[in-house]
């Protein structure tokens, strides 16, 4: 109940045209440390299916090349959410430093408005030129890392494809197993569906969070 | 932000910056002082982040940015240095002189160019060319970590928070008449100032330096005979207190 009611916010924070760039980045951080959870769950099942098609024998001979792609699948979530997750921390950090740079370039420009007679004023062009440059490093660090990450979510989106087409050949490979075990396999086969569908519901999130960043 | 001219020798003037109509409703308006030397300026208390343009403003209508040298802050409260992620930016060669106990709490207002430098409890002084400046420890008035400071030669004492008031915008500078100035600080020190014992000390520490202009961080300055009033005033009342205390002690 919580999970959904957090949720449902974070819906309504993505349409608030003030929502800080810099919070999103953290959500996003925090949508993948969520995803990496779930693709270990993915690992313990393709473990769990290894240990089932071991016991189902000849009969579920079919499924035993399934859990290492299964396997392969939880491995490569793993490395990218870990991986996104880094990113988007990366990116929460560069877009908290941007806030206090942009924040005292805004400064600055109020004290050239006020002071502008001022006989000092050109005193500050030194300090002035040096925030501008830090600003402008700090945006184009930004923009890198945002395209960067909006990349590899989607190496991720496209790698979880696979699940389904996973999913059904487990199910497939299932049914030949026996009664005894066939159930247990289709479980994992759902498992296996449930996990991605779930990771990519995380991934759709951040990238339509990423997209409010673009 | 106005600018106000409190003392001018030939080797130092002190300027006060405060009674700022931009300012925000629910901010409280603050005194900031400052010290000009030939090549220095020491500026104290320079406030919060958003007080930080008009500050700048007002002092950059006054010296160039890069004779701002020094900083100092009497303690680590929000409207004394809350700014100083900015001035960090604005003035990277400077250096804070504030409490030593205040130091790993007051660098989590951004502090990568600004130099810290430590006060010890017992005090010290700081030398602008050939000017010095006093740090007088005024621990637990409010800050558990605290310091005025002192000009034996312009017989100034930035005192902070003590004789603060709260005031409207557009209060006059100096206390015209003392009793009628009482309400408008009693309720403060009572309840902000924690401790009677230290703030004796302080009293009878400050009864012995020759004060002018005793210049607190919020409201009006005391002059003259009103700064006797003031100490006199000070030693007698009870502070630390709160709750019903406190409120039967306003009538």
């Amino acid at each position: 109940m919580p999970q959904q009611e957090v949720t449902i916010k974070m819906e309504n924070v993505i349409e608030d045209p003030s929502y800080n760039y810099f919070v999103s980045a953290a959500v996003i951080a925090a949508k993948l440390d969520q995803a990496t959870h779930i693709a270990k769950q993915l690992s313990l099942t393709a473990s769990n299916a290894r240990a089932v098609a071991l016991r189902a024998g000849e009969r579920a001979a079919g499924f035993r090349p399934l859990t290492d792609f299964i396997d392969r699948l939880a491995e490569i979530t793993i490395t990218s959410s870990k991986k996104i997750n880094t990113m988007a921390a990366t990116l929460s950090k560069t877009s908290a430093t941007k806030v206090i740079a942009d924040n005292v370039i805004k400064h600055f420009d109020l004290v050239f408005e006020k002071a502008s007679e001022s006989p000092f004023i050109s005193s500050l062009d030194n300090v002035f030129t040096k925030c501008k440059i830090k600003q402008e490093n700090l945006n184009y660090q930004y923009v890198r890392q945002i395209d960067e990450l909006s990349d590899e979510l989607s190496m991720l989106s496209s790698e979880l494809r696979n699940a389904v087409i996973l999913a059904t050949l487990s199910r497939v490979e299932a049914s030949q197993a026996g009664a005894q075990y066939q159930d247990a396999l289709i479980n994992v086969a759902d498992n296996v569906e449930g996990a991605a569908s779930k990771i990519k519901a995380h991934i759709k999130y951040s990238q339509k969070m990423v997209s409010t960043l673009q | 932000m106005k600018t106000h001219k409190l003392f001018e020798n030939n080797s130092h003037t002190w300027l006060m910056f405060g009674r700022d109509n931009e300012k925000l409703e629910k901010i409280i308006d603050s005194n900031q002082y400052m010290v000009v030397t030939k090549n220095n300026s020491l500026l104290m208390d320079p406030g919060g982040i958003e007080l930080f343009s008009a500050m700048l403003a007002a002092v950059i209508k006054q010296v160039p940015a890069e004779k701002i040298t020094h900083l100092f802050a009497s303690h680590q409260d929000p409207d004394i240095i809350s700014s100083l992620g900015l001035w960090d930016q604005a003035l990277p060669a400077a250096t804070l002189h504030s409490p030593w106990i205040w130091e790993s709490f007051i660098r989590h207002f951004g502090m990568e160019n600004i130099k810290y430098d430590a006060i010890a409890d017992e005090g010290g002084e700081i030398k602008l060319e050939q000017t010095t400046l006093e740090y007088i420890p005024a621990h637990y008035l409010h800050s558990s970590g605290n310091f005025n400071v002192y000009d034996r030669e312009a017989k100034i004492l930035m005192s902070g928070d003590i004789g603060a008031a709260l005031e409207s915008v557009d209060a006059p500078l100096f206390v015209d008449n003392f009793d009628e100035h009482v309400p408008k600080m009693k309720m403060f020190h009572q309840r902000w100032m924690p401790s009677n014992e230290a703030k004796n000390d302080w009293v009878s520490r400050v009864r012995k330096l020759e004060i002018e202009m005793l210049c607190p961080q919020h409201g009006r300055i005391f002059k003259g005979d009103d700064v006797k009033r003031f100490l006199d005033w000070f030693e007698g009342l009870e502070v630390g207190l709160t709750g019903k205390k406190l409120a039967e002690k306003q009538c």
